[in-house]
């Protein structure tokens, strides 16, 4: 029998547990931010507060990133995640990192039956995924919040019980010092799929689980694949069960095999075994060592409401889907950048508690529509009767011969930016806004993350505007937190050069045409004769502010 | 608007058609060719709403809805 080696472990940074201020403290001390949880939706949300000049509590009860000993779980980070990373400053080093890609190609036995390039429709300076073990994400990201120095990480620290007050939360905090007690004005629950909170304040998660079984085998060898997605729906090299294959940092592929789903997961998961099945995939003579192995079997659970008084949920707190298409943790990442700039606006008292149920209606409808998608693909992946093999099995040869049948192929509908649907504080709803690169008048390059990562504020950009409309406007809009800048003309205002892409990805159409971007990159309104008022109204209304206040 | 009236210009000539291509297939085979039939002409009538209300329509089995009296 063949032996199989196994690669020296990933060598993760430890932070050291400092004991708080308040061990010992007979006074409990109420901070305006906790936030629970250092994964990936949690660091992304301190890092965007701490870049907003915000500050927050951070516990996390272990003192390193990833899972001790464990897989490198997410892998796959889409545009809006990158984009969002651009703009908290650790994009160059994903991108240094990472693997870069947007072709994807599935597979029915050895015929390619279908592919996609996401690049065709991208207008961002962000490619439209790198591929990426988590714990780099969560290493750059702790490593940033801690250059920014404003979030109070307290490593070692494990919430053992919440207690809603009427305006706050009690944390009882375990450390290696001691227990203490600390009190929030707003508490973020970013501990994950087994969120303790969740389960100590009753919320029904609504959680099902699945009977697909795959087992991951991230190995590293010197066969020269290409970077791309390559899925099989039935591979002739795993007795035509499925299989993935993506490339990840430190030249490690993920190869994820769908396995019968009675089977043993111990016996699957043995080099051995694992071994055979990769032997199998790449041939003789191809050396390789395992990097890690592991079985696994998905589950899904959706929260009602992602606000629950002064406690929020985000990730996979709030919501847990299918791997495929990768809308797990890059949907987590999302709700961190749509909750990060209304919390820094309430607590910078320029907006007002409503504006926190918007995180709510938007990201709960995003989260149901990926548990929607996801849900589908899982289905195509593993049919639950004959009558679904024998449809599959007529997509599959359809599609090796007909254009149509292509669309039916489903191997996962990759992570997206989700619309948010019509509400009062988008009267239009809302779609993302790319990170399009951007030219300022003198001839200088910029782009809308660059823009967008100083401070808090929404950018109103005007095509073209009269110098008096743009003193108005100005005026109008002082006290508000809005960036006014204009596309060619001379108003007086700082001003962009115009491009095609630019006015077409914005919805711009005429001089004097007008577009509200949120500070999380999503456009608000679209005004196709602005006037001043009409700015001030779109503004307030998108920080769902009073009409009348100030 | 699903359409229910006739539209087939020779109604027997394609039901001829049709049993041919099933004949001797077995079981699993004639399943298989129904299926490929069926997105064959889902993907010809192109209109989601129509899909729609064939299925719907289709998932009515006379034979096992009970008689109104």
């Amino acid at each position: 029998m063949e032996n199989f080696a196994f690669a020296p472990a990933y060598e993760l940074p430890a932070w050291p547990f400092v004991p708080p201020p308040e061990l010992g403290s007979p006074q409990t001390v109420r901070h305006p931010i906790v936030i629970v949880g250092a994964g990936p939706s949690g660091l992304t949300l301190a890092c965007d507060l701490a870049q907003r000049g915000v500050r927050a509590v951070l516990l996390d009860e272990d003192d390193t990133v990833g899972v001790r000993g464990a897989s490198s779980r997410g892998i796959c980070y889409a545009q809006k995640s990158l984009e969002i990373f651009e703009r908290l400053g650790i994009y160059e080093r994903i991108a240094a990192k990472g693997i870069t890609w947007s072709l994807g190609r599935t597979f029915s036995g050895e015929q390619e039956v279908y592919s996609f390039n996401l690049q065709a429709e991208s207008v961002s300076r962000q490619p439209p995924f790198i591929n990426l073990q988590q714990f780099y994400i969560e290493w750059f990201l702790v490593e940033r919040i801690l250059e920014l120095g404003l979030t109070d990480v307290r490593w070692k620290s494990r919430v053992t019980r919440i207690e809603p007050l009427s305006d706050g939360v009690r944390i009882d905090i375990e450390t290696p010092a001691g227990n203490y007690t600390i009190e929030a004005d707003r508490l973020i629950d970013a501990t994950g799929a087994n969120s303790p909170i969740r389960t100590q304040l009753g919320i029904d998660a609504h959680a099902s689980r699945s009977t697909d079984r795959w087992c991951i085998s991230d190995v590293r060898f010197k066969k020269p694949l290409p970077t791309e997605r390559w899925t099989w729906v039935d591979a002739p090299f795993n007795e035509g069960r499925g299989v993935w294959q993506h490339l990840m940092a430190d030249g490690v592929w993920r190869i994820d095999y769908q396995m019968p789903e009675d089977c043993d997961t111990a016996h699957i998961s043995r080099p051995e075994v694992a071994g055979a099945r990769l032997r199998e995939q790449l041939g003789p003579g191809v050396e390789f060592e395992f990097v890690w192995i592991g079985p696994y079997g998905y589950r899904d659970h959706l929260l009602d409401s992602f606000r629950h008084g002064r406690v929020f949920f985000i990730g996979d707190a709030a919501h847990v889907v299918s791997p495929f298409g990768a809308r797990g943790g890059n949907s987590g990442i999302q709700d961190a950048a749509n909750l990060g700039w209304k919390l820094a606006l309430v607590v910078q008292g320029r907006a007002n508690d409503a504006l926190l149920d918007s995180y709510d209606a938007e990201r709960q409808r995003a989260a149901k529509e990926n548990l929607k998608v996801t849900s589908r693909s899982a289905r195509f992946l593993a049919p639950r009767s004959p009558a679904e093999h024998t449809l599959r099995r007529a997509v599959v040869a359809l599609a090796a011969r007909h254009p149509f049948a292509r669309a039916l192929v489903n191997t996962g509908r990759m992570s997206v930016a989700n619309d948010y649907p019509p509400a009062p504080q988008l009267p239009e709803g809302a779609r993302t806004v790319q990170n399009l690169p951007l030219r300022w008048a003198d001839g200088r390059e910029t782009t809308l993350m660059q823009l967008l990562a100083e401070g808090t504020q929404c950018l109103g950009l005007w095509l073209a505007p009269t110098r008096a409309e743009a003193r108005a406007a100005l005026d109008a809009t002082a006290p508000l937190p809005l960036r006014l800048l204009a596309i060619d003309g001379d108003s007086g205002l700082p001003a962009l050069q115009a491009d095609e892409t630019l006015v077409r990805h914005l919805g711009l159409c005429d001089a004097g045409s007008f577009v509200l971007v949120r500070p999380d990159a999503y456009r608000a309104a679209t005004l196709p004769q602005a006037t001043p008022d009409a700015i001030a109204t779109a503004l307030r209304t998108a920080l769902a502010l009073d009409h009348h206040a100030p | 608007m699903m359409i229910t009236e006739p539209r087939i210009p020779d109604p027997d000539g394609f039901y001829a058609a049709l049993l041919a291509a099933h004949e001797g297939l077995g079981e699993a085979q004639s399943a298989d060719l129904n299926a490929r039939l069926v997105l064959l002409l889902a993907n010809q009538c192109g209109d989601q709403a129509v899909l729609l209300a064939c299925i719907h329509a289709a998932a009515e089995d006379p034979t096992t809805t009970p008689e109104t009296p």
